[in-house]
């Protein structure tokens, strides 16, 4: 039995991808580790709780969205735009890493992670807050709120959510035009 | 010629404030409280009533409406959202002053039955039209049961209703057209476990409630007992026979159905989830059996049952059956599968789902775009959380979904329409 393919072409990390020939009831998770090598999204559940197999998706309009990489399939992204973990640090030509994103460096600073496989999904999770903050700025007094309600779907089995919690408040917090006076 | 008219007006506009007036003052309510219940139980009495009235209490499902989540037992608190305003269960704790705790044997039945509290008239939001059928040994059974309780010191909440409704005398109008005098329990020549599922379910169960549409008086209608209702944005399902066989039921998964809340035809969602949670699910095997005997109108139970024929795939435009697998691959596959038969103990299938049968494609649109909650079954089931998909798919994409799954594993024409899924938005 040979699977039914489609032809799928998307921008993921900044590069056009495709057209590749991919099987049409394939989740973009597969599709990313089997098709590009892409191994940063974690598989935890593959039921859509855990969201560590979160990546980011670059909207027309320039805003960003969490998508849960598990339960959708990879056809979806069709002519979409998406930034995985792999595309979150600068990288010189020879694709060394020269920078980690703001949220990366955060988190490490913080010793928020310990095994680290949930910390993919909390990069996207802290990067896509980071771009509503930019655009919605909200009042210092919520913003401990708004964090544990942006994040709160992130399961992080060792337990490590308080660093995780706190990088992102002092990311935040240092970062002009997020919070509102 | 006039000077008559005149007169004959001013007659019918007199008779008619003094027949409303009657009507008003209760003059024309018919209790089916009997006499008897003027006598209090005696302690002993009450101690031996308690036990079987913690069931009854179950089956009449009067927790469930009685308590908040989080809040103390009985004591109350739950809002309605009516068309008409909000109103709130009260407590039924025995609280001398919050409560029932002052309450007569034969208050409690005047307000279970006649839908008349010790201060008042109750809102119809409280089933009586539907217990006004319980015999006075289960009332009194519940009174017992009640008045064990802790007495819970929480004070009722004011309901929200505008003028005149908030004037709770003029229930006595709703009561007069509404209320039925035929609290009979049993139909000579039915078995005893058909005539049990009926007191199970037009009685303590109350399924009429909701299953059963209202009329324009807000009662009832009897001439579509039973055939499904809207409530609360949902439909509540037909659940005569032709209307359970129509889902995919037969009598034995019915039964199953109603105590684990879980079977091929799904899961059990919104009101009748909490229903499953805090009444069905402790149901006799008994009870069960007769409740499903008599909604499939059978005197009993049979060993084994043929179940319903599977509806026949209805045929959908090439247009609308590729925009929709593309959808469903995309955002459905992974959970429910890509032949629909779901995860066993995760997520429900949808090959074999009710939601997809239904003649109006409401819940399945509206679960699409909102999901559900991770909810909890008996015996350690757990069905997982499943993800609104508003943001995902357009209004197009929602109907063409809903459309392609009801024709093809339904067997319903496609209807919906993207403007259809823009208003449950």
């Amino acid at each position: 039995m040979t699977i039914p393919t489609q032809k799928l072409s998307l921008t993921i990390n900044d590069k056009v991808v495709g057209p590749i020939d991919v099987p049409e009831t394939m989740m973009m998770q597969d599709f990313l580790y089997e098709y590009l090598n892409l191994t940063g999204s974690r598989m935890g559940c593959g039921q859509g709780i855990c969201h560590a197999c979160t990546v980011v998706l670059e909207k027309a309009d320039g805003s960003l969205e969490e998508m849960r990489t598990c339960i959708t399939g990879a056809h979806w992204f069709a002519g979409r735009k998406v930034r995985t973990v792999e595309g979150q640090a600068k990288r010189d030509a020879n694709g060394a890493i020269t920078e980690l994103s703001p949220v990366q460096q955060a988190f490490i600073e913080h010793f928020s992670f310990q095994c680290g496989y949930c910390t993919p999904g909390f990069v996207t999770g802290a990067t896509v807050l980071l771009d509503q903050l930019r655009r919605n700025p909200v009042k210092r007094e919520a913003l401990e709120q708004v964090i544990s309600e942006a994040l709160d779907r992130h399961i992080c089995r060792c337990t490590g959510y308080v660093r995780y919690f706190e990088a992102v408040r002092d990311l935040v917090l240092r970062t002009p035009g997020l919070v509102k006076a | 010629m006039a000077r008559k008219l005149l007169l004959a007006a001013l007659a019918v506009a007199v008779v008619g404030a003094l027949v409303g007036g009657a009507v008003f003052l209760g003059l024309f309510e018919r209790s089916v409280v009997a006499k008897a219940v003027e006598q209090p139980l005696s302690a002993e009495q009450m101690k031996g009533l308690a036990k079987r009235g913690a069931y009854v209490a179950v089956a009449a499902d009067c927790y469930a409406c009685h308590v908040v989540k989080g809040g103390a037992p009985w004591a109350g608190g739950l809002p309605f959202e009516t068309p008409l305003g909000t109103i709130f269960s009260t407590n039924i704790s025995p609280d001398k002053e919050h409560g029932i705790g002052s309450w007569t044997r034969a208050e409690f039945h005047r307000a279970v039955r006649d839908g008349v509290g010790k201060h008042g008239h109750l809102y119809p939001a409280m089933p009586y039209a539907s217990y006004r059928k319980l015999t006075a040994d289960d009332v009194d059974a519940v009174y017992a049961f009640l008045m064990s309780r802790e007495p819970m010191k929480v004070a009722n909440r004011a309901n929200h209703m505008p003028f005149p409704l908030n004037i709770r005398q003029g229930l006595t109008f709703w009561n007069l057209v509404n209320l039925s005098s035929d609290a009979k329990t049993e139909i000579a020549g039915r078995s005893a476990m058909w005539n049990r599922g009926r007191y199970l379910t037009d009685a303590l169960a109350h399924c009429g409630e909701c299953h059963t549409p209202r009329n324009l008086a807000m009662g009832m209608k009897e001439s579509a007992y039973l055939e499904g209702s809207e409530l609360e944005g949902v439909m509540a399902p037909d659940i005569t026979k032709a209307g359970l066989a129509r889902m995919g039921f037969d009598p034995l998964v019915f039964a199953s159905f109603m105590k684990s809340g879980i079977s091929a035809q799904g899961a059990m969602t919104n009101q009748m989830f909490e229903v499953v949670h805090f009444s069905t699910q402790y149901f006799t095997a008994d009870d069960l059996a007769a409740m499903s005997a008599y909604l499939f109108d059978l005197d009993k139970l049979p060993e084994s049952v043929t179940p319903p024929t599977p509806p026949q795939p209805v045929a959908v435009s090439a247009e609308v059956a590729t925009s929709a697998r593309a959808s469903y691959l995309a955002v459905c596959a992974s959970c429910h599968g890509v032949e629909g038969q779901g995860i066993p103990h995760v997520v429900v299938p949808l090959a074999t789902n009710a939601s997809l049968r239904l003649a109006d494609a409401r819940n399945l649109n509206k679960v699409i775009l909102t999901g559900i909650p991770a909810q909890r079954f008996p015996g350690l089931e757990r069905m997982q959380p499943m993800p609104g998909f508003a943001g995902q798919l357009s209004d197009q994409q929602v109907a063409d979904l809903s459309n392609w799954l009801r024709a093809s594993w339904g067997g319903q024409q496609p209807s919906v329409t993207a403007d259809e899924v823009k208003r449950l938005r």
